[in-house]
């Protein structure tokens, strides 16, 4: 028996792969992230180009305009960034350009609609106004009575992007704190370096030695495991659904049944699928290793989870794939079997609804409760395990015990299914109909 | 007796319908078995049955000395009358990979299966896609694969159906091969030419039951019709003046001429040299019993009209093109 199982999965197993359109979707993914991952972060930010333009401000203060030509200077912008951006995100190459801005000074006491009327220009203008800053009288003292100080009106051109608009609002910030300050005889710098604390980059310990701690790799992972399994299952069981409908519908099944039984020719078409699901996983974890090594952050992924997604990623196979199976025996043709779908795509999309909750709160009753849920708890327990406080073992083990009951129920009524629909021919069943068949066969 | 089939009492239903109700068969090896019946009479279910792709909902029986045809698989050649393959796959990888399935050693299956595709005049289409080939070489192909694994049981429902009179013929050629190398072999049909040509049992069945089970020169005798065709040398001759010699029963224009039915005490020498003597004969001949005549008077004997008999002999003699669902 065996022997013929392990013929019709290489069979499906070997033309699947050898198909120009599976090759094309195998590839197109692992291209996407190597977009992402390589060239992302040098498209999107290396080419923008420098704004350049003219900052009209209209200080009523009187004693701000020198402080701010300070601030709005390229090099003060930089240090600016530097103190802001943090310890460095690895994935965060080079920010967005910085603008070089020429302040213009207007008489505080100018027609406010006038000086909005300086941002109205031609397109082709040769030197371009990009924003009028209004600085209220007691922005830098206190009015009588008041308790807060006054602040600044900004009017920007039509066009002006958001990153040079931060950029304004950041210099003005910086140059009204500082005037405050020295208004009430502080020195800027002295208190700059007294607010200033340098945030270590904090060092997890384990027994396999020592590492950086990443939180948003960390935070990332349960997604991005839920993701990886959501796609490979989906991916194995659509697959397996065409194909059975595709044997269905050219007769060949008939000849197949004349060389094998229906358990025979299941098993070996299930087999063939998780074979090329484990490869569609393969490929993708590969790269998504590389992209990892690259950027040195391999020692964030535990081996053991990889071994945890393979078991995981074949018992929710195993169902869905089942599943799915079944509904393309029981149908003619693709357009059949949407009516069929809907509960397998219920059981689908809970999951992909769970991981992220589950991934935020990884030891909640929810997660916890659903860890023995099959077969939404294989997407479950992956996402508690890749999350920073995995669960203890005895629920994993508990999670592979019921996902393997819950495996064998689903090809049961697969097997069931598969027997009485191969040979069905006319209106597509009902899902009740399947159920009965499942009884009844 | 050795067996390579027995089955007692099987039955199936699908709904309220009967498909096939209390079956016995018994094959011998080696033997030769047309399995006959008008469209849904159960052919095909029983066949499934027996290829234990559909499973019955009573009775037993034995394949091969099986007690299923599952135990047997590899031993058994099957067409199926919905004929199937994989569209992208080649000639050869899909007669290699059915013939490996039925545990054929893959040199052997391939050699067989070149010889075989030869002997078609596919020797070309080895290296073909299937969704290249036109039906009838399909059909060619899938034959092929009945039979590349040198089975010892080969069930063939319709196996001639869209083949053209040349192909049938190597078809046939080849069918005769493998029942001289020792295999049993079962036809399901609709041609009853083929059956009456191929085949020394006959196996009717009707409305999902057995009507019918013997050997064809049994049929023969049994259905003896007593009738002489007469093609006359003058078309334009009364031929209903044949009415009055001594011995004749009844008188049937048909195209060529008629058919004369003789009183069971008639001598049909003696009314052969009468009828003879009254209109000078083109051809004259005792009628030979068809399996067609055995077929229509069981399938029509119910239905009592001579038009519905008439219309069932012309759609008989139109199935010999084109396979029909049973």
């Amino acid at each position: 028996m065996m022997q013929r199982v392990w013929m019709v999965a290489a069979r499906d197993f070997s033309v699947t792969i050898g198909n120009k359109g599976f090759l094309f979707g195998i590839l197109l993914m692992p291209l996407l992230i190597c977009i992402f991952v390589f060239v992302g972060p040098r498209i999107l930010n290396g080419r923008s180009p420098v704004v350049e333009g003219q900052v009209a401000v209209m200080d009523a203060t009187g004693s701000l305009v020198s402080e701010l030509r300070l601030d709005l200077a390229p090099a003060a912008i930089a240090a600016r960034r530097a103190r802001d951006a943090g310890p460095r995100n690895p994935l965060q190459r080079d920010g967005p350009p910085i603008p070089s801005l020429a302040m213009v000074e207007k008489p505080s006491t100018e027609d406010p609609q006038v000086a909005k009327n300086w941002l109205l220009q031609a397109p082709d203008a040769p030197e371009r106004h990009l924003a009028v800053i209004a600085i209220h009288p007691d922005a830098v003292k206190r009015a009588e009575g008041r308790s807060e100080f006054g602040s600044y009106d900004l009017y920007i051109a039509s066009r002006l992007d958001e990153n040079t608009e931060n950029v304004i609002h950041d210099a003005m910030r910086q140059g009204l704190v500082n005037a405050r300050l020295k208004d009430k005889g502080i020195d800027p710098a002295a208190v700059e370096a007294s607010m200033h604390v340098v945030r270590p980059v904090s060092v997890t310990v384990g027994v396999g030695g020592e590492r950086e701690t990443r939180r948003g790799f960390s935070r990332m992972l349960p997604f991005l495991c839920g993701i990886l399994l959501f796609m490979g299952v989906l991916t194995s069981g659509q697959m397996l659904m065409t194909s059975t409908i595709e044997e269905k519908s050219s007769r060949v099944v008939e000849v197949l049944l004349a060389a094998v039984s229906p358990l025979e020719l299941m098993w070996g078409k299930l087999l063939g699928r998780l074979g090329v699901g484990l490869l569609i996983l393969a490929v993708y974890v590969g790269l998504g290793m590389f992209a990892l090594l690259e950027y040195s952050l391999a020692g964030l992924v535990d081996p053991l989870l990889l071994v945890y997604f393979v078991i995981f990623y074949l018992l929710a196979s195993l169902v869905y794939g089942g599943l799915m199976m079944s509904i393309g025996a029981a149908v003619n043709q693709v357009a059949d079997a949407q009516s069929l779908m809907g509960p397998v795509m219920i059981l689908l999309v809970a999951p992909y609804v769970l991981v992220p909750m589950i991934g935020q709160n990884p030891n909640s009753t929810l997660s916890v409760a659903m860890t023995f849920v099959p077969p939404v708890n294989s997407f479950v327990v992956l996402a508690r395990l890749a999350s920073s406080t995995p669960p203890p073992l005895w629920q994993v083990l508990g999670a592979i015990a019921t996902g393997v009951v819950g495996a064998g129920v689903a090809v049961w009524f697969a097997a069931k299914v598969f027997k009485i629909g191969l040979l069905m021919q006319g209106k597509p069943p009902s899902f009740g109909t399947l159920v009965k068949w499942a009884r009844m066969a | 007796m050795d067996t390579a089939l027995e089955v007692r009492g099987l039955s199936k239903a699908f709904g309220r319908n009967r498909a096939i109700d209390d079956l016995d068969l018994v094959i011998p090896r080696g033997a030769t078995y047309g399995l006959i019946g008008p469209s849904g009479a159960g052919k095909t279910t029983a066949i499934r049955m027996i290829m234990s792709i559909l499973f019955p909902d009573s009775g037993s029986m034995t394949v091969l000395g099986k007690p299923s045809a599952l135990d047997a698989k590899d031993r058994i050649g099957y067409l199926p009358e919905e004929r199937g393959v994989y569209r992208t796959m080649t000639v050869r990888a899909f007669l290699s990979y059915i013939g490996r399935l039925k545990m054929g050693e893959r040199s052997r299956v391939d050699a067989r299966a070149t010889q075989l595709l030869t002997r078609l005049g596919l020797a070309d289409a080895v290296n073909k896609k299937c969704e290249d080939l036109s039906k009838g070489m399909l059909q060619r192909v899938q034959f092929v694969a009945a039979i590349v694994h040198e089975p010892e049981l080969l069930i063939l429902d319709e196996p001639f159906s869209g083949l053209d009179p040349l192909s049938v013929r190597v078809l046939k050629e080849i069918v005769a091969d493998e029942q001289r190398r020792g295999a049993t072999i079962i036809f399901s049909t609709h041609v009853m030419g083929h059956a009456e040509e191929l085949c020394e049992q006959i196996v009717m069945i009707h409305k999902g039951r057995k009507v019918l089970d013997e050997p064809m020169s049994g049929l023969r005798r049994q259905y003896d019709t007593r009738t002489i065709r007469l093609e006359p040398l003058d078309v334009t001759t009364d031929l209903m003046a044949l009415k009055s010699v001594p011995g004749v029963e009844r008188v049937q224009l048909t195209d060529e001429g008629c058919d004369i039915g003789l009183a069971a005490s008639a001598d049909p020498a003696m009314a052969i040299r009468n009828i003879a003597g009254t209109v000078a004969p083109a051809r004259i001949e005792l009628a030979r019993v068809r399996l067609e005549d055995v077929f229509i008077r069981i399938v029509g004997g119910g239905s009592g009209s001579e038009e519905s008999r008439q219309a069932l002999r012309t759609h008989l003699q139109g199935l010999s093109g084109a396979g029909v669902a049973s």
